[in-house]
């Protein structure tokens, strides 16, 4: 009798122990249950029925940059723009000119130099960069930066050199063409300085200057590096007229030994290119 | 009606004393702290770089993505996802806000909007494959249909606690992820603002129908969307369950399944009757996100559609066998 008493208490002990299981863990998870069906509910309404939504709070944008000598400044604040050469394409270590550049900087000036945006993308034109010129993230990044480099042009009078046949051949390149194409990427130049001279009118504007791609081409050599010296005299020509901008060059570095410094695209630049480019940006800056 | 929710009651208590549920917080406990590691690790080397200035960091993003546009090596089904980023991601910057802030709620709703095709299936299937070959491999399927019960209630009660569980381990993975990620980035974010009704049609992303609404409403819609998908995989699992003897069988297929899915959605663009397949359209949240779907002509309502007839095609065939089948040993 007393042992049967005992079982009993001991099934009732364990029979109350899964009830509370049961009831805690059921309310929880009928809770859940609820809980992501209304999420599932509201999921629906929101796709097929939307709202206007919360009020998205005003935009602040960035500090602007505050002008003054590179030399009295904390940090130096790098905006770099154009095409692939600014991309870095052809440096096998993707770091292009314009980090070597900014590492460089950093250690001759002994202060923190950051790049805040390398906004180039290959290919791009002066048109094209005139357009993107009003994109928020580009307007971001030159107002805030100290110095602004950029390379642009080559695509605009280079071009055509990649649609069919080899570039390394300048397969369809005529010197008339080049000739033809000049006056209006010039302008295209200017427009894209100005632009930026307006949204930030402190920077420091590096311009890096073109060089003849097809120097070791003997058909037209001459033709191809009249044009880069009549393109880079324009820009030199902004440049002084803008007060505030240099225009480096860059066409000497690739005429002799010509191979050691491309890369096997035979249009940009190797790692040793971007260095030699990067040390003239650097002394040009100091 | 007693008598279902004493059937549910000890269906429950039956899979907590298995220590399956056990077995899925101990994996998510886990694997979180490991997921969270990696963020802080890509955080920390992201505030390196840009010192903090996300417009920096997130115009990076758009130029990365804009470069990777311009390659003819990405095959152009990629390149549509990547320009439907580009144009989201620039809608963020135009408005001035952060899609990435950094914070628990942050973490949790990128960890969730990538778990619902593979780990919160895989969880899911921890409870569901053997809820009833289960009981046949150890036996007690005969104690249990021996009961004077219908057989079809017996079942029934085994779905009704699928889906409680189904219900436990979203919420738990919401709530532990907020918990441990929290420890690094912190526990706030709940009311920062989230773009959502990005509308993808061909290449074009379509803003008119954006809106902003709260990190923690943005949570909990995706919550319910993955516990639709949960469902169907869910249910599934439990008619491969009834239909095969062992447990390890039933897991496996339905495992196979679903990784069968996630390849297929990275790849399938050019097949289109895939979009017909379950494991094709479980990523409901991707259309929360206003990312591309896998294959063109797919929307909210279509996934919500075929993922329904599945589970529907799969609770008839579960019943229809489960009543009549004979148990032999």
């Amino acid at each position: 009798m007393e042992k049967d008493t005992g079982i009993e208490r001991e099934r009732e002990r364990r029979m109350g122990s899964t009830t509370w299981l049961w009831r805690g863990l059921g309310t929880a998870a009928l809770a859940c249950l609820l809980l992501l069906l209304a999420g599932f509910g509201w999921a629906l309404k929101d796709q097929w029925m939307p709202t206007a939504g919360m009020a998205v709070p005003e935009a602040s944008p960035p500090p602007a940059a505050t002008g003054g000598s590179l030399a009295g400044k904390p940090e130096i604040l790098i905006a770099a723009l154009g095409d692939s050469l600014t991309v870095g394409t052809g440096d096998a270590t993707g770091n292009g000119y314009v980090k070597t550049a900014a590492e460089a900087l950093a250690k001759a000036m002994d202060k923190p130099v950051r790049v805040v945006n390398n906004l180039a993308l290959g290919g791009l034109r002066a048109d094209q960069l005139l357009e993107r010129l009003d994109d928020t993230g580009f307007v971001n990044a030159i107002r805030q930066a100290d110095v602004v480099m950029l390379t642009i042009g080559g695509n605009d009078l280079f071009q055509f050199a990649t649609n069919g046949g080899s570039m390394a051949q300048g397969s369809d390149i005529s010197p008339a063409q080049l000739e033809s194409r000049l006056p209006e990427a010039e302008n295209r130049l200017r427009d894209v300085l100005a632009k930026i001279r307006s949204l930030n009118g402190t920077a420091r504007i590096v311009y890096v200057g073109l060089y003849n791609p097809f120097y070791d081409l003997e058909r037209i050599r001459v033709e191809a590096s009249d044009i880069v010296q009549r393109w880079n005299a324009y820009a030199h020509h902004l440049a002084v007229a803008d007060g505030n901008a240099t225009v480096v060059a860059t066409y000497d570095l690739f005429e002799s030994d010509i191979a050691r410094f491309l890369s096997s695209d035979h249009f940009h630049p190797n790692e040793a290119g971007y260095a030699r480019i990067a040390d003239r940006i650097v002394q040009v800056l100091q | 009606m007693a008598n279902l929710l004493a059937l549910v009651q000890n269906e429950t208590i039956k899979v907590w004393k298995k220590k399956r549920f056990a077995v899925v917080v101990l994996i998510l406990l886990i694997l979180i702290p490991v997921f969270v590691y990696a963020q802080m690790k890509i955080a920390q080397n992201s505030a390196e770089k840009f010192k903090g200035d996300w417009r920096a960091e997130l115009q990076n993003r758009i130029t990365d993505n804009t470069r990777a546009l311009g390659s003819d090596r990405i095959p152009e089904e990629w390149k549509k996802w990547r320009r439907a980023l580009v144009q989201q991601l620039q809608y963020y910057l135009d408005h001035d806000i952060n899609p990435q802030t950094p914070n628990a709620v942050t973490f949790t709703r990128g960890f969730m909007d990538n778990a619902v095709t593979l780990f919160i299936p895989l969880m899911v299937l921890a409870i569901a494959s053997d809820l009833v070959s289960g009981e046949r491999s150890t036996g007690t399927i005969k104690m249990l249909l021996t009961r004077p019960v219908r057989r079809w209630r017996i079942l029934f009660s085994k779905l009704v606690t699928l889906t409680l569980y189904v219900s436990l381990i979203i919420v738990s993975t919401v709530v532990l992820c907020y918990l441990i990620s929290g420890l690094v980035f912190g526990y706030r974010g709940w009311g920062e603002p989230i773009f959502v009704g990005f509308q993808v049609s061909g290449a074009d992303v379509n803003t008119s129908a954006v809106h902003a609404i709260p990190q923690y409403l943005y949570v909990l819609m995706q919550a319910g969307l993955i516990w639709f998908a949960s469902m169907t995989v869910a249910i599934l699992a439990l008619m491969v369950s009834v239909l095969v003897r062992s447990t390890a069988a039933s897991f496996v297929t339905m495992m196979a399944a679903i990784i069968a899915g996630a390849i297929l959605t990275n790849m399938a663009s050019s097949w289109h009757s895939a979009k017909y397949l379950f494991n094709v359209n479980l990523e409901l949240t991707s259309y929360l996100q206003g990312t591309p779907p896998p294959i063109e002509g797919m929307t909210l309502g279509f996934s919500l559609c075929v993922l329904g007839l599945w589970a529907l095609a799969g609770l008839v065939v579960s019943f229809a066998v489960f009543t009549k089948q004979d148990i032999l040993n």
